[in-house]
Formats: structure tokens, C-alpha cells, sequence
């Protein structure tokens, strides 16, 4: 009896023994490793739609950098009662850790370029049934790659330029805004060859040859490589990617009833099918919250509004007709607009202050009276309006102003606005006074469009305490900034404290 | 609720009836019988007393008025004993009738420990451990074990809330990883976690397994100390019915908040002095959101236990109900659970089973009121028809914030989670030989969690998007799986005396969850309430994941003891994780202590010294208390773009977390030296401990540079070291004289806490307003320093440094005045400096009682001292740039109010407010009466008729006193995160409760 009970003891010993150090293999039920992925060419292609899926995020095109790229420009300011959210628009910079002003953005743009980074080390090792394929792949990871490095160095500027895939200890160098251009210049380049001219409709959305060469000519142009800039924008204007033209309706730019349309260089695509949050969840919207953070009070958040110099811009010049450009009226919601033009402000009647306006293009009063988290329409990054009136300043800046005018009347003929030189003939050839009024256009044109904070930086109207002082007589938000300093933001403080080879800003 | 306690009851009194069928009765044999009586010198009779015939196994046990009745040749002798009083012999010389005195035990050593996979007595103990009386739990008004552990033993730290359900956080010995510092539960030898689910009125015996050589053979799950608990027996005698009714009432701490009036001036005043124009403040309210939120609360825990036992089989089965309704308004948990505990041996082969099954309810608290209450004002009204579902709340220009009305939150966000719970074990034991036993030991855990949350449509904040109606659920089940197998020698050799044991574990853990949400909801127009299931609305989303982790060990212990002078005692246990990867899966963790009884040795004399014994231990435990995949890096495929003409949905997938491949197991390397000592016949006993705690290779997600993009939480990595070093010291004093006996201990814990290194390659890293840099304890208060306030503008311009540069030439008269730390000219995050520490210096526990005839009283004071903490409270209320209500009474400086700390008051700058300065810091010292409590046992006199032979009332209270300068609420709060431990922001406090309990046995 003993003996048996022994055995078994034993048996049944020896049986766990060898059946559970086999049970501590365990593999995830749930997702697949990295390292069983990247193998086939949907991997790759869903890999390379991961980046876009950045445009999602809060720290960038979803929701923050607006605040950043808009409000922080004297087009928009931040009256919200959330002091610290509205301080970084207005130059009070303390807590340089603050989520949702910096480093949240800062962190976005480093997991777009992880992504990108993903894509460019792993895909050349996958095989393609057709090698084109592989390499717009390829070429769409190097353009977004140079896209985020772009908007990271109008920000920041002297930033760290990460170009392999991360790992957790990676202690990346900081790098000299030139050289940040100089990626940005060469992923373009690469990305341009391999892109193709343009995409089936199915594909619409993803970047085209145009797409990269308007890139290339902003990079160009905040180094005021003027020439180089001329020959970028000359592709899409007169050169084989001559294929843009303005939409009739100026309004088509910012509803989502004609997108991707003619004037669209490259154009975030938006969608509303997803109704989750900005993460990496299962439901992660597709959306922008732009339009709940901008809206008037009572409809949305109104962490932003518009600054009410532009009203009056508008009003400066009137149309051929002798009324008032109808561009204000989808530019902005203001106290006049019903007067003006007949509409309301969602659907109410102005119930706010009279030297009060907010943004208009992008949101969806044209059919509905509130907002939410799950803005649909598309946001033009670049249309083909703003290459107009580039190429415009980049004619004058090399001194051919006189050939110059054209392109900016093409922009003010859809908006039945006379020509340049009848409107203001007092400008002539005089290079400073052309692109004094250009800064002026540029602002009716574009107003709302993410474009101020660089053209101002470009302009160096940033750089001296006198064009500084100009600014601040239209937005008092600019009696805080400092010449030399708050032309870029500090970086956040974890990342200088936790890598020796990155260091703050020395004006922070 | 009162229906279900009788149906409670009524599905009692069958199970009752069932079991009394099953207990045995005892037959005697043909010889004489002897009756008679075991008492204490004091004469009270002692129940469950054993009488055992001196060289045989026959037995029996008195009953509750002490008598016993055994048949026995009449030249036997006698044995009788009972825990607690010295063991007697009584030859029966014919008699018919034997009494016994029991004198009480002086010694009080014979206390028998539970140490994992056996039982040591207390006196042969060679590692640190503490054994909690059950009863000074129990006394209390606990919803989990945890909470009842405060104060009463050295080394143990315990911080909890009054939210209802909520589970406190213990703390042995320090922070020792950065993981989670909650120690291994083993209840009934189940590793597991004394969770809400647990009823505390079970508990029979804790012991508190501090140190490294006493936890070891727990192995990798022990690094945190180890807490074991067991349940209680049916004890051999007659069926004994139990039965306690316990009733409590609860009320918050309040804030001194600000009335509409002195609220009005200071607001205006803010403006002012922003040169900002006036909020329109509506003077006609004046909302108290404190009245409105809190409430008084209610604790009822009903609790019936029956046991018993025969010959060779023993029972205890016990009911629970737990109610509490909570002190905010829309909380409440309870809790209804049963126990059966059963044993029977026959021959060499004995079996035994613990099960509780449970199943709790919590209505959780959304959003969090405790902020909610200061952060809106006076002038905002409960309830405002013009805004969506009708709560009032911020109003631009009126009352500017983004403060959330919690009513609003209670009435349309509900999360409701529910776990029904089945808990417990099976074993069997073989004796194969005297000296040889076998165990099989099968641990078996399920629970089936439920959650649901409704979000109903309406406001509760300025400028809110109207969210669609939503309701997301989930079902989640979790299951783990014990087996053990052990094989235990134990045999003496003349002076030495030899315990082995060998063994082997294995346990599988699984959890699983489906989840689905939808939007839009309807209403059901037959009930006017949302629906309440999946079934309706739209937008589905539907998910679910498994997670698996499993766990081998192998494991050995050796106690020796020779002589009762050495005692020695060594365990090794080796342990494989599925969580690490192949090449590290598998860590062995050595531990040796020994002991020296001195108090034995020939050479020491001395009637002084009843007791003397010195102790020493090391060892080494592992833990791997991280994520079941932490090693592997897996790829998201969540998300989606939308694309093409049609603006359609394609699919997109990418690594977003980081991972370290190459992560092995932490460390832990304790030291603990010793000391016990027995004096005045052992009346005044004291123990003290040393120890020495390092942890290596701490397994911690340290926030990682933004620049490698990494989200979805910080990768796992082998990155710390960090130690503890410490001493405990108990005394404690027993003594009865008469009818009175009375009892006193104090306890220190003093805990030195130290970071040696970070990894990575980092040397600091920055959690809030806390910094943890190599050589200094973990989250130490980084900020920076005020320095008074400027009285007018020559001292602003005249504040300047080495270079004559004008530090603050923004500030206005008024102002905090900061150090300019590194004399640069400005005040930068480079002036930040460590200022102070969130550690106390020393906690201190104080219990005393006292017993005359039926009357006695306990009570527990805490105290602790040394720690800065944070005031998160303080921290919104006094900002004053971002609108909130204000404490009561403040005096900002004004031109006509110069001598004040508090600074001038403006809704324009963030300068004042700043909340990374020492402004908010605050001496967290506290004294506090834990527990004060009554009780009386109504004199057997008057239940003699009610055949009732116990009766008890109580009367206690909990937290009434607290002796403290910190103006937050509660100074004995909780931070789950282990840096910010000291930051106290928006922490539920502990209540004030006040109980009254009713108990009875029959």
C-alpha cells in the first residue's frame, strides 16, 4: 500500500513537473508580435496607413497644434478659462511639460515618425509582387516623415532627428534647425521621385507628386531659398503637375460636399464613422475636434477665437460689385454676419460680444447647430490658392514683381475681387510694398488655415521689437513675446532632463 | 434588504439542519465515566478545553460551561489543555469526578504561526513575523482586511479611504519596487488577494511575513511581505451558533468653504486686480456643495456562523451581508458571502476544504465630488433648467469654470461593477509515517466580473458638447489554478530536531473579457428609464481579449533546532515565469536564518529575564509583479484612415508600444536582525528588528524619452535600485490583577528609504513635483521656493541678482517673491531644488485595553511624523487665476492688508498660483484615534433561562480624533502612484464612523 501511494506520489510529481514548465510558454492570445509582423504587403500597407492615422491624434491635426499654429498667430488667441491652455497661446510659458500646450504634440510628432521610421526599415525587406508598389510605400513614409519634421521645426526649431525605428533607451541628438531642413529637403526629394502623379480615386487622400513638391517649396521658402522654392512651385503651376485649378466656390475648401477637389494639394482626410476617442483604442476616431475647441461659446468648447482685426481686413476693400468680399463670410462668425450676409451663427442669432469673432472655415453650421469630437470635413493643408500666392512672393522676392501680380488676381478673381494693380496701384513694382499687401492677402485668402505662425516667422516680422510691436496693436497677446525667444517653443522639459544630448532652448 | 436577510436566514436554518445530521457522535468504551469541570484560576469556565488520556488518542473536549465527560480506566491519567493556559496532568485514581485548574500560560509563546506550507510555534520563530489577533480586526467597521491592519502592527503601513468599497493600500517595510507595494495574500493556502470580496469576520488567525527569510518560501510573490491568512474551524464539542449584528453611521471631514458674500468680494477682488471687468456673480444663490454631495452614511454587516465537529470531522460554515451606502451622494457597496469550511481525517489520510463564494456590488463614485465641491463656486445653482438635463454649472462671464456639478456626474454617468466570487481549496494529506506527511493541496479561484456604465444624456460643465446617450459593458472572467504538491519530515534526534519540507507549485492564472458599447440609447417609454442593455442604440463596438500567465516552483525549507538554544532555518525556491523571456524565465532565491534562545542556556540565570532570544536573517526573494507580456512587442491594429473619393475605411496597423526584450526578475536581498525579550515573568514583552532591504534590477516602466514616439504606457525595464533600511520596535505590557486585566503596546516603524540608482542611463527622473535622483528616497518634493511676498515696487526692483539683474520684473507688490536658485537673473524650472520629503521619519501605533467583570475597552492611536505633503485642495482653492470657491476666511494681501502670507489675489497670472512651488506643501504630521471602543458581556445570570450563552454589545468609533496642521482633509490619505505618495488631490478621505454591534452565541 505504502509503495503504491509512494509512486504515485512520485508519478504525479514528476507528471507537473514536466507538463508545467511547458505551460510557461505563454504567446498573447490577442495581437500579433512585431517580429511576426512585416512580412506580406498588406502588412506594409497597413503599416504605411498607420501614419496616417496620426493626423487623428490630439497633439496634432485632430486638435492641439491648431492651437499652436492658429491661436498662437495674431489671426487667433485663447480666451478660455483654463488659464494654462490659454497662456501658451499667449506666450506665458511655465510648466514647458504642459500636456496639452507642448509636449503632447512634441511626443505625436516623434510617433508619426516612428511609424514612418517603422515603414522605411521594415517594408524593403518584404517582397512585392510588384516593386512599384514597394516603393510609393516607401515614398509615402519618407514624405510624412518630412511633413511632421517640418511642422516640428517651425516649432521648436533645434529638435532631435530620429530616422531608425526607436528603441526604449535611445538617447537621439539634438539637431541645428538647417539640418532639420536638410532631412526634410532630402525625404522630400526621395519621396517625390517614387510618388506617383496621381492617385486612383479609391486611394484619394495620399500624397502626390504635387503634394511633395508644395512641401518642398514651403521648406524652401521659411529658408528663404527662393529659387529653389520657384522651380517646387513651378511643377504644380506651369510644370507636368499642372493639374490644379480654384474651385469656384470659395466655400467648397472648407465643407465636406466637394473634397479632394481641384484646388486640393494635399488634404487631411477626415471622417466621422468612428465615434471613439484620439488613442490607440479599438474605436479610435478618424476625426478633427477642432471645430467643438473653436466653436462659439455655447456651441462648442471656445478655447479659440479669432482675433476681430480680421473683420475689419475684409472690410478694408470691397468686391467688383462694390459689396463686401464674400470670403469674410466663410472665414469668420461675427457680430455683423446676418447683417452682412444673411446667416446666422449656428442657427442663432449673435448672442456674443461685439468685438468678438470665431472661426468659421471647417465647421458644419451649414448643417447643423452644434458641434462634437467628430468633425468629418477634410482640412486643406495646402490648396492650390496658397501655391498662387506663394509662388506670387517668391517671384517678388527674386525680383520680379511685376510678374508677380498675376497670380495673386487668379486668387482674387474667383473672389470677384478687382485686380492688384487697379485696387492698389500705389504699389507698382516696389518689392517691400508687394509684399506688404501679399501679407494681407494671404490672410484673406487663408485666414483659419494654419499657415500665419510660419509666414510670420518667414516674414521675420517675428525677429525685431518693431514689426513685433505691430503685431501687438491687432492682438495685445504679443506684448508678452519676447524678440529672440518665443519665436519657438521650449522644448518639453522631461526629454531635456532625461537625454545629455538634447538641451533646452538657451532663452528658456 | 431586510427581505434578503431573511431569506439569508432562512436558507441558513436548512443548511443548518442538514449539517447537524452529518455531525458524529463519540461512543465511549465500558469503563467508568468520568465527569467534571476545567476552569481558570479565576474559576470562569473554559470551553473546547481538550482531556485527552495520558498515552492514547481518546479524548474529549468541554463544553461551553467547561464540563466534559469521558470513559477511561480508572488508573489513567488525564491530560488537559487549551491554548492560552498551561497543560495539566491529573492521574483519575478511581475518582469519578475530576476538576482542573488551568493556569493561565505566562508565557504566552506557544502561539502557533503559520509560516506557508506549515506551522511553526512562535517561540522557534527565526525570521520577522507579526501575528494580528483577529478580534482587534473584527472589532473594527473594515470592509477589506487591509483597512484593519492600521496601527497595530510594526512595519506595516496601511493607507485607505471611506469610498465605499474601496480597498486600501499596505505597504511592509517600505517601498521596496515601484511596481505595486501590496503584499501577497494566502488565505487558507490560496494565493490570492483579500480583496472587497473577502469577509474580514472569517478571518482566524493573520500573520504578517516581513522579511525576506520568513516570505522565501513564497518566493517570487513574496518580495512585498506576505500576509496569511486562515479561516476559521469548527472546533471539536457541540454545534455553536454565532451570530453579530454590527450598524454604522459615517460622515465626511468637511472643507471651510466660502459663502456667497465673502465669495463675491474676493472673486471681484481677483478681477480687480487683473484689471479684468467684474463676472456678473449671481449674489441671489448660495449653494453649499458640500451639503449637496455629502450625505451621512450607513454600514450594516450581519454576520451568522455555525460550526462544530465530531470525532474526526470538523465544520464551520458562515454568512455574511454587508451593506454600505455611501458618504457622497450615488455610492454603495455591499456584499453577501458564505463559507463552508469543512475537514475529516480516517486512518493516515485526512482531507479538508475552504470555500467562500461571494458576490459584491459596487455603485461607483463618477467623477470625483472631494474636487468637485471646492471647485465650484457659491454663486453657481444646484440646478438650472437653461442648461442640457438641467444642473447648474459654469457660465461665462457669470461664473467662469470648467468645475463639473457632481450631482450632474451621480445622475448621467452610473458605473456599476459586480463580482460574484467562488474561492477556495481542497487538500488531502497522507501520513505515511510518523515522521513523513504528504500534501496535495489544490487552490481553485473564479470570479465573473460585471461591469456597466450608463452615460445618459445631459450637462455637467461649461461649454460641454452634448454627448449622445451611450452604455458600455463588459464580462470579464478570471480563474487561477493551484496546485501543490509537498512532502514534509519531521522527526527528532535526541537534543536536535529536524523539519524538512519539499515541494512543488504550480498555478495558471487566466482572465478574460468581452466588452461592447453603443451610442444613442433610447428611452424606454414604458418606464421613462434608459434600456439598460446592449440590445439597443447604435454604433457598436464590440471586444475582447485573454490574458494568460502561469508560474513553476520548486521549493525546499529546512528548520532545525537544537536544544530550543539554535534554531536554524533555511529555504531555497526556485521559480519559473511565463512573463519573462525563455533566456531569464527562471530565478532561484535563497534564504538562511537562525536564532539563539538564550534564555535556555545553562549559563543564563535569571528570574528578570523570562525570555531572551536573538535572530538573524538573509535572503534573497524575486519578484516579476508586471504585465503577463511585458517582454513581447506586439502590433496595434485598432486603428483606421479614411480614404478615396468615397471616404471610406482602410485598415492600418503599426507598433505604438515599446518593449525590453531582455526583462529578468527583481531582486530583492533583505537583512534582518533581531531581538526578543521577555521580562517581569513576561508581563512586558519587546521586540525589535533591524533590516537592511535592497531591491535590484526593479522592474519599472520609467517615463522614456517623447522623442522614440512610444504610447500606451511606459515599457517595463530591470531599470532601479532602490533600499530600505529600518527599525521596528513593540512593547508591550499585560497584566491582570483580580478581576482587572489590562494591556498596553507601543509600536515604531522608522524607514529610511533611498533610490541607489536609476537605469537607463538616467540619473533623475521627474514625476509631477517630485523628483527621484540617485542617492535620495524616491519622490522627493522638486520645486520651487517661495521667499515671502514683495511688499512694493522697490523691492521688486530691488530684487536682483549677482549681476544686478531684476529677477522678477513682472511681479507686482503682492507677489510671491521666489528664489532665483542658480542665479541666472529669472526664475526658471532651473530654480527647482528638492525642498522636502514625503516620507514620515517614524510611525507610531498605540493600543491599550482594559477588562473588569463584563467590561471592556480597546482603543488604537497612529501616529506619524515627519512627512511634507502636497495639498491639492489648497492647491485649487487658493490659485485664484482659475475660479473656484475659496477657503473661508483668507486675508490676501492688499495695500491695506500688507501682513498676511497669503498673496494678492488676480484671475490674470499664473504667477501666485503656480502649483510646482513649496507653496502647497504642508506638514502631513498627524495623530489619530484609529479606534476607541466599548464593550459589554451581559452576565451569564441573565441569559441562564435564554439559552443563550454569550451575549456581547459594543459600541465604537473610528477616526473620531485627529490631532493635525495639515488643512486638507484628511492627513492619512492615499496616492496609488508611488512617486506622487504624498500628493494628496482630491483623495477620499477616512470617515468618521460611529458603530454599534450586537453579538451572540448559542
Amino acid at each position: 500500500m505504502k509503495k503504491i501511494i509512494i509512486t504515485t506520489v512520485v508519478f504525479l510529481g514528476l507528471f507537473f513537473t514536466s507538463s508545467c514548465e511547458n505551460e510557461l510558454d505563454l504567446n498573447s492570445p490577442n495581437d500579433i508580435t512585431v517580429d511576426q509582423y512585416w512580412k506580406t504587403e498588406s502588412d506594409a500597407q497597413a503599416g504605411v496607413n498607420s501614419i496616417y492615422a496620426m493626423f487623428y491624434k490630439d497633439g496634432l491635426w485632430a486638435r492641439w497644434i491648431y492651437f499652436r499654429l492658429d491661436l498662437t498667430s495674431d489671426e487667433g488667441f485663447s480666451n478660455s478659462p483654463w488659464t494654462e491652455l490659454a497662456d501658451w497661446t499667449r506666450f506665458n510659458y511655465i510648466n514647458y511639460n504642459f500636456w496639452e500646450g507642448n509636449a503632447v504634440t512634441w511626443r505625436d510628432t516623434y510617433k508619426a515618425v516612428f511609424r514612418c521610421n517603422q515603414v522605411l526599415a521594415n517594408v524593403p525587406n518584404i517582397t512585392f509582387q510588384n516593386e512599384d508598389d514597394k516603393k510609393k510605400i516607401l515614398a509615402q513614409a519618407k514624405f510624412f516623415r518630412a511633413l511632421h519634421y517640418y511642422y516640428a521645426g517651425i516649432l521648436w526649431e533645434n529638435i532631435p532627428l530620429v530616422l531608425d525605428p526607436s528603441t526604449p533607451a535611445d538617447l537621439p541628438q539634438q539637431r541645428n534647425v538647417t539640418e532639420v531642413w536638410a532631412q526634410v529637403e532630402k525625404d522630400l526629394n526621395e519621396a517625390f521621385a517614387d510618388l506617383p502623379v496621381s492617385w486612383s480615386g479609391d486611394q484619394t487622400g495620399r500624397p502626390d507628386k504635387g503634394a511633395a513638391k508644395a512641401f518642398l517649396a514651403k521648406v524652401y521658402m521659411q529658408q528663404h531659398k527662393w529659387a529653389e522654392a520657384k522651380g517646387a512651385l513651378e511643377y504644380l503651376i506651369t510644370g507636368p503637375g499642372a493639374k490644379y485649378n480654384l474651385v469656384a466656390n470659395y466655400r467648397d475648401n472648407f465643407t465636406d460636399v466637394n473634397e479632394n477637389n481641384i484646388e486640393s494639394v494635399f488634404e487631411i482626410q477626415f471622417g466621422d464613422q468612428r465615434k471613439g476617442g484620439t488613442g490607440e483604442d479599438q474605436n479610435a476616431a478618424v476625426s478633427s475636434n477642432r471645430s467643438q475647441f473653436f466653436a462659439p461659446r455655447g456651441i462648442g468648447w471656445s478655447d479659440g477665437q479669432a482675433r476681430f482685426w480680421l473683420v475689419n481686413a475684409f472690410k478694408q476693400e470691397k468686391n467688383k460689385d462694390g459689396n463686401l468680399d464674400a470670403r469674410l463670410r466663410y472665414t469668420l462668425y461675427y457680430p455683423g454676419l446676418l447683417a452682412d450676409f444673411g446667416d446666422k451663427t449656428y442657427g442663432k442669432n449673435w448672442e456674443w460680444g461685439n468685438d468678438e469673432a470665431w472661426f468659421r472655415k471647417g465647421s458644419r453650421d451649414y448643417y447643423r447647430n452644434n458641434e462634437d469630437y467628430y468633425n468629418q470635413v477634410n482640412y486643406r493643408l495646402v490648396r492650390y490658392a496658397d501655391i498662387l500666392l506663394r509662388y506670387a512672393e517668391v517671384l517678388n522676392e527674386l525680383g520680379n514683381t511685376a510678374g508677380a501680380y498675376q497670380y495673386v488676381d487668379l486668387v482674387r478673381a474667383r473672389s470677384n475681387m478687382n485686380t492688384l494693380a487697379v485696387a492698389h496701384p500705389e504699389i507698382g513694382n516696389d518689392h517691400d510694398k508687394f509684399l506688404e499687401r501679399l501679407k494681407t492677402e494671404r490672410v484673406l485668402e487663408l485666414a483659419g488655415e494654419s499657415v500665419r505662425w510660419e509666414d510670420l516667422k518667414r516674414w521675420g516680422d517675428l525677429n525685431t521689437q518693431a514689426s513685433v510691436d505691430k503685431i501687438a496693436l491687432r492682438d495685445p497677446d504679443f506684448k508678452n513675446f519676447t524678440v529672440g525667444k518665443n519665436q519657438r517653443l521650449p522644448i518639453p522639459q522631461v526629454d531635456v532632463d532625461n537625454n545629455p544630448n538634447l538641451d533646452q532652448h538657451a532663452e528658456y | 434588504m431586510k427581505t434578503k436577510f431573511t431569506q439569508i436566514l432562512k436558507q441558513r436554518y436548512y443548511l443548518l439542519f442538514f449539517f447537524s445530521l452529518l455531525v458524529q457522535q463519540m461512543h465511549a468504551q465500558q469503563q467508568i465515566t468520568i465527569t467534571g469541570k476545567v476552569a481558570s484560576a479565576t474559576g470562569e469556565p473554559i470551553p473546547f478545553a481538550n482531556v485527552v488520556i495520558k498515552n492514547t488518542k481518546n479524548g474529549a473536549v468541554t463544553d461551553f460551561d467547561g464540563r466534559y465527560k469521558i470513559t477511561a480506566a480508572s488508573n489513567q491519567t488525564l491530560i488537559f489543555s487549551s491554548q492560552g493556559y498551561k497543560t495539566i496532568e491529573i492521574a483519575i485514581n478511581n475518582a469519578t469526578t475530576v476538576d482542573a485548574t488551568l493556569a493561565e500560560d505566562a508565557m504566552k509563546l506557544d502561539e502557533i504561526v503559520v509560516v506557508g506550507y506549515g506551522s511553526q510555534q512562535k517561540k522557534d520563530l527565526t525570521g520577522a513575523v507579526s501575528l494580528v489577533k483577529a478580534g482587534e480586526i473584527q472589532k473594527r467597521q473594515v470592509t477589506t482586511v487591509a483597512d484593519g491592519l492600521q496601527g497595530l502592527v510594526t512595519g506595516v503601513k496601511v493607507r485607505g479611504g471611506g469610498r465605499p468599497g474601496q480597498e486600501a493600500n499596505i505597504e511592509i517595510r517600505g517601498l521596496k519596487n515601484l511596481q505595486n507595494t501590496n503584499p501577497l495574500y494566502v488565505i487558507d493556502g490560496v494565493i490570492t488577494s483579500a480583496n472587497r470580496d473577502f469577509n474580514p469576520n472569517d478571518i482566524e488567525t493573520i500573520q504578517v511575513l516581513k522579511d525576506a527569510s520568513a516570505a522565501a518560501i513564497y518566493g517570487s510573490r513574496a518580495a512585498n511581505g506576505v500576509i496569511i491568512i486562515t479561516t476559521k474551524k469548527g472546533k471539536k464539542g457541540p454545534l455553536k451558533v454565532e451570530a453579530s449584528v454590527k450598524s454604522s453611521i459615517t460622515t465626511m471631514p468637511r472643507y471651510d468653504l466660502m459663502g456667497t458674500e465673502e465669495f463675491a468680494k474676493l472673486n471681484n477682488q481677483a478681477y480687480d486686480n487683473a484689471g479684468y471687468p467684474r463676472q456678473n456673480l449671481n449674489m441671489a444663490v448660495n449653494t453649499d456643495w458640500q451639503d449637496a454631495v455629502f450625505q451621512t452614511g450607513m454600514i450594516n454587516d450581519y454576520n451568522v456562523s455555525v460550526s462544530g465537529g465530531g470525532e474526526n470531522s470538523t465544520f464551520f460554515m458562515s454568512g455574511n451581508y454587508f451593506d454600505n451606502k455611501g458618504t457622497v451622494v450615488g455610492t454603495d457597496f455591499d456584499r453577501i458571502s458564505f463559507r463552508v469550511n469543512a475537514s475529516g481525517t480516517k486512518g493516515i489520510f485526512s482531507i479538508g476544504e475552504n470555500i467562500a463564494i461571494s458576490n459584491s456590488k459596487t455603485d461607483e463614485m463618477s467623477g470625483n465630488p472631494i474636487i468637485d465641491v471646492y471647485r465650484m463656486t457659491p454663486t453657481i445653482p444646484l440646478y438650472d433648467a437653461a442648461n442640457p438635463g438641467g444642473y447648474g454649472y459654469g457660465k461665462q462671464g457669470v461664473a467662469d469654470t470648467f468645475g463639473t456639478n457632481p450631482l450632474a456626474i451621480a445622475d448621467f454617468s452610473n458605473a456599476i461593477n459586480e463580482n460574484f466570487r467562488i474561492r477556495g481549496n481542497v487538500w488531502s494529506e497522507l501520513k505515511l509515517a510518523s515522521w513523513l506527511k504528504y500534501r496535495f493541496n489544490f487552490g481553485y479561484e473564479t470570479s465573473f466580473d460585471s461591469y456597466k456604465f450608463l452615460r445618459k444624456i445631459g450637462n455637467w460643465t461649461l461649454n460641454q458638447p452634448v454627448d449622445p446617450s451611450i452604455i458600455d459593458q463588459n464580462k470579464g472572467r478570471s480563474e487561477t489554478m493551484l496546485f501543490e504538491n509537498t512532502l514534509n519530515f519531521k522527526k527528532q534526534f535526541g537534543k536536535h530536531d529536524l523539519t524538512i519540507l519539499v515541494g512543488q507549485t504550480f498555478q495558471k492564472d487566466k482572465y478574460e473579457q468581452i466588452y461592447g458599447t453603443k451610442r444613442n440609447i433610447p428611452i424606454n417609454s414604458g418606464t421613462g428609464q434608459y434600456y439598460q442593455v446592449l440590445n439597443q442604440g447604435d454604433s457598436p463596438v464590440v471586444g475582447g481579449f485573454i490574458n494568460e500567465a502561469s508560474l513553476a516552483s520548486y521549493l525546499g525549507r529546512l528548520e532545525y533546532n537544537y536544544d530550543n538554544r539554535y534554531l536554524f532555518n533555511a529555504v531555497l525556491r526556485r521559480d519559473g515565469s511565463s512573463r519573462f523571456s525563455d533566456e531569464n524565465k527562471w530565478g532561484n532565491f535563497p534564504s538562511v536564518s537562525a536564532g539563539w534562545r538564550v534564555n535556555n542556556e545553562s549559563f543564563f540565570k535569571s528570574e528578570f529575564i523570562k525570555d531572551l532570544k536573538l535572530r538573524a536573517s538573509y535572503g534573497e526573494l524575486g519578484s516579476g509583479n508586471i504585465g503577463n507580456y511585458e517582454y513581447k512587442s506586439f502590433v496595434n491594429n485598432f486603428g483606421q484612415i479614411v480614404l478615396g473619393t468615397g471616404q471610406t475605411l482602410y485598415p492600418s496597423a503599426t507598433q505604438v508600444k515599446l518593449s525590453n526584450s531582455q526583462l529578468r526578475w527583481e531582486k530583492l536581498k533583505q537583512t534582518n536582525l533581531g531581538l526578543d525579550l521577555g521580562v517581569l515573568n513576561n508581563d512586558l514583552r519587546f521586540t525589535a528588528d533591524y533590516f537592511i532591504a535592497r531591491t535590484e534590477d526593479v522592474l519599472f516602466g520609467f517615463p522614456i524619452l517623447l522623442t522614440t514616439g512610444n504610447d500606451g504606457g511606459n515599457p517595463i525595464s530591470n531599470a532601479a535600485t532602490v533600499e530600505n533600511k529600518g527599525i521596528e520596535l513593540e512593547l508591550a505590557y499585560s497584566k491582570k490583577i483580580n478581576e482587572f486585566s489590562f494591556n498596553a503596546s507601543v509600536n515604531f516603524t522608522k524607514v529610511n528609504n533611498k533610490l541607489v540608482s536609476l537605469g537607463n542611463g538616467q540619473n533623475e527622473n521627474i514625476v509631477g513635483n517630485t523628483m527621484t535622483r540617485a542617492g535620495s528616497p524616491v519622490g522627493m518634493w522638486y520645486v520651487l521656493q517661495t521667499d515671502g511676498l514683495f511688499q512694493n515696487q522697490a523691492e521688486i526692483a530691488n530684487y536682483k541678482n549677482a549681476d544686478g539683474k531684476v529677477i522678477m520684473p513682472g511681479a507686482v507688490p503682492g507677489d510671491i517673491r521666489f528664489k532665483d536658485v542658480n542665479g541666472d537673473g529669472q526664475i526658471t524650472s532651473d530654480d527647482k531644488a528638492i525642498v522636502g520629503s514625503p516620507w514620515p521619519e517614524f510611525e507610531m501605533g498605540l493600543n491599550a485595553g482594559a477588562e473588569y467583570k463584563g467590561f471592556d475597552f480597546s482603543m488604537n492611536w497612529i501616529a506619524s511624523h515627519g512627512a511634507t505633503v502636497y495639498d491639492g485642495f489648497r492647491s485649487v482653492v487658493d490659485r485664484f487665476d482659475d475660479n473656484s470657491n475659496y477657503r473661508a476666511g483668507i486675508q490676501p494681501w492688499t495695500p491695506e492688508n500688507p501682513n498676511t502670507d497669503f498673496p494678492r489675489v488676480t484671475k490674470g497670472s499664473t504667477l501666485n498660483s503656480r502649483g510646482d512651488s513649496d507653496r502647497f506643501l504642508e506638514n502631513g504630521d498627524f495623530i489619530r484615534l484609529k479606534y476607541i471602543g466599548f464593550g459589554y458581556n451581559l452576565p451569564e445570570r441573565i441569559l441562564n433561562k435564554s439559552g443563550i450563552a454569550r451575549a456581547r454589545l459594543t459600541l465604537s468609533a473610528q477616526n473620531i480624533i485627529t490631532i493635525t496642521k495639515y488643512k486638507g482633509l484628511d492627513p492619512e490619505f492615499s496616492n496609488g502612484n508611488i512617486f506622487e505618495r504624498g500628493v494628496d488631490n482630491g483623495a477620499f478621505p477616512n470617515l468618521r464612523t460611529y458603530s454599534f454591534g450586537v453579538e451572540f452565541s448559542f
